[in-house]
């Protein structure tokens, strides 16, 4: 007992149990919560009550499993583009050669969180809008003869997005990309690579760490964004994100936002099991 | 006919560095034979690694040319030049395996996978590292990562090899086993192997010729021998093993390739004068090998045969002794400022012991020893 009691204080375990308790009042839960919920039946004003039921997943695979595979899609194509955008971005900042400079650009990465994310999204609107700021210059140059229904589509929502998560790709990378030891490049070189295989073969293979973790940070909170398609999308461009946001309003319907957010989290949960496993492959590799 | 493998034609190379140009290669030529074993020496920042990256295309000069088999390298990328690299720190790709690591440079070339494994699995063998394929670089010692840079270098059968101080990193006794091994193995292989080193008795040992360089400049180019026994300038003589230096005033030069110079006590001697030497008198210093200095008590003097128009002989004060082991090396004083180091090779356990401190002694040497620098 008393070597018991003993290994409970070694393994340090009474440092951890604020933290545990505090998941435990506020994640777990609440996620025990919510996974009920999902099965339960809708009450009057949204609430859940019994009986359980399954009606719910049938609808989130049913009805909105077009706004589902939306989510995914956008998230996915999110993801592509900052990962295009963001690695050589991200290769220019880390192979800079004075500190200032890197330091500089690295600042201008970072400069937009300085601005709400609300109101960074509300400026893509005048951008977009009809007699927005791109329409409008488009037109004065006589370019386009009517205004491009830029605003409320996917496309927007993209841009919103790759807008909004692009910081989270270029970091990522940028250290990975820094502590790649550029002798590698060299002996690429010297062993008969030219530029393209030495990438494909040396600097892709040793920086893909950085792009796995920048495309899980891009990827996850892509698919249950909602203020972006919320402000941009409009109707056509309408996420999983929305979808639960609006359940749990006043005429909501708790259960079946319970069962979207649980679906939405496998979503998530598989995106970071590849994550894993592809970065366990690539330690092991 | 020798054929020159590599030749640089008055090479200069700059670098930026804190705003400021400094110049890393400053008119180099040189002219390396096939099959040879050439090394570049010098402390860190001579500019040896420079000459070596420019050589293998990693550096581009500013101006001058360095041509490989008598094929001019400019505007070669790296990846077209017939050489291969040795790093320092071996830069074997940690993402890849071993045998991976060397049938990279075979699968650029477009060598299909079979060969390039054949390939592969005889090049470990010829550094002697037969099993080690399917494991990752991480999991070698120093030692055996060092084979496998090798041997991933020279499975391209490449004209000339570059070596960066490949044993740098290296403990002692290893480094001692694969200076002999890298001797072996570029005699067996007959490519040309230009080595770059900070360590001079790597580089007598093992090079065919040496270049001796500092700030950038090549100073002299010669056979361990010719720089050991002959330096032209006084940075050489310091740089390579131990010297001792006295000032001396040339009085006057011989037409033997021998000189008068004044000691600073005013003794008159004969010395042998540098092939580079430029000036006809004035101050200049005398350069002498420890290793090269013969003691003798008054009493052995007189038994021995001196002759006194090829031998120095001069009066000395014992002041120092140390016990080396193989050796002992004397600190002595000659006249009233001059300090010369003398090591002799302890033949008996009596050797070391048999001067005692303080006790006047002659010293001796023959006048070819001497070799009178520049100052």
């Amino acid at each position: 007992m008393k070597n018991r009691w003993r290994r409970i204080r070694q393994d340090g375990v009474f440092l951890a149990l604020p933290t545990i308790l505090w998941l435990v009042i506020f994640f777990v839960l609440p996620l025990a919560v919510v996974l009920v919920f999902s099965f339960m039946s809708r009450g009057r004003g949204g609430v859940a009550i019994m009986p359980f039921t399954l009606d719910h997943y049938q609808r989130t695979f049913g009805v909105f499993f077009i706004i589902l595979q939306r989510s995914i899609g956008l998230a996915a194509l999110t993801t592509i583009v900052c990962l295009i955008v963001g690695y050589p971005l991200a290769f220019f900042i880390s192979t800079r050669r004075r500190r200032i400079v890197q330091q500089i650009t690295l600042f201008l990465v970072i400069l937009p969180f300085w601005t709400n994310f609300l109101i960074r999204t509300y400026a893509w609107r005048i951008l977009l809008g009809e007699e927005g700021t791109i329409n409008g210059f488009l037109l004065s140059l006589g370019i386009i003869s009517e205004a491009l229904p830029l605003l409320n589509t996917q496309l927007a929502v993209l841009i919103g997005l790759v807008y909004g998560f692009l910081p989270f790709m270029v970091l990522p990378i940028y250290a990975s990309v820094e502590r790649f030891n550029f002798r590698y490049v060299d002996a690429a070189h010297d062993l008969g690579a030219n530029d393209v295989r030495t990438f494909t073969r040396v600097v892709l293979p040793l920086t893909l760490p950085g792009v796995l973790a920048g495309c899980a940070l891009v990827f996850i909170p892509s698919v249950g964004a909602f203020v972006t398609p919320d402000l941009l999308g409009g109707t056509k461009g309408l996420m999983i994100g929305n979808l639960i946001n609006k359940q749990f309003g006043g005429s909501g319907n708790m259960p079946l936002g319970s069962a979207l957010s649980i679906v939405m989290m496998a979503v998530v949960m598989i995106s970071l099991l590849v994550y894993l496993f592809a970065n366990r492959r690539e330690a092991r590799a | 006919m020798t054929t020159h493998d590599v030749e640089l034609i008055d090479i200069v190379k700059d670098f930026e560095s804190g705003g400021k140009l400094v110049r890393a290669v400053d008119h180099v030529s040189v002219q390396i034979a096939d099959g040879e074993f050439f090394a570049l020496l010098g402390p860190s920042g001579c500019g040896k690694t420079t000459t070596l990256r420019l050589i293998a295309g990693f550096e581009q000069p500013i101006a001058g040319k360095v041509l490989i088999r008598g094929l001019a390298m400019e505007g070669i990328p790296a990846y077209h030049r017939p050489v291969n690299t040795v790093f320092q720190d071996y830069a074997l790709f940690p993402h890849l395996t071993v045998e991976q690591n060397i049938m990279f440079g075979l699968q650029m070339e477009g060598v299909n996978k079979k060969e390039a494994r054949k390939r592969a699995s005889e090049s470990l063998d010829m550094v002697r590292l037969p099993d080690v394929g399917a494991r990752k670089p991480h999991q070698l010692s120093g030692g055996q990562q060092q084979r496998v840079a090798l041997a991933r270098a020279l499975v391209k059968k490449p004209a000339v090899l570059l070596l960066d101080e490949p044993l740098g990193a290296l403990d002692l006794k290893l480094r001692k086993n694969m200076q002999y091994e890298l001797k072996a193995l570029q005699r067996d292989v007959g490519i040309t192997f230009i080595y770059v080193t900070h360590d001079q008795e790597e580089a007598i040992t093992m090079a065919d010729r040496i270049a001796v360089m500092n700030e950038g400049k090549m100073l002299q180019v010669g056979s361990p021998r010719q720089i050991y026994e002959r330096p032209e300038t006084v940075f050489v003589a310091d740089f390579i093993g131990e010297t001792n230096f006295i000032a001396g005033e040339l009085l006057e030069r011989g037409p033997d390739g021998f000189g008068r110079v004044k000691l600073p006590d005013d003794t008159v001697i004969t010395a042998q004068l540098s092939g580079t030497l430029s000036r006809s008198s004035g101050p200049v210093r005398l350069a002498i090998r420890p290793e090269r200095i013969g003691i003798a008590t008054i009493v052995e003097t007189e038994g021995e045969i001196i002759d006194p128009g090829e031998f120095t002989v001069l009066d000395a004060l014992l002041i120092d002794s140390q016990y080396i082991g193989t050796d002992t090396r004397y600190t002595l004083r000659i006249g009233d400022a001059t300090e010369l180091v003398v090591r002799v090779q302890n033949i008996s356990e009596l050797d070391s012991s048999a001067i005692a401190l303080g006790q006047p002694v002659t010293v001796y040497w023959h006048n070819s020893s001497t070799t009178v620098l520049d100052n």
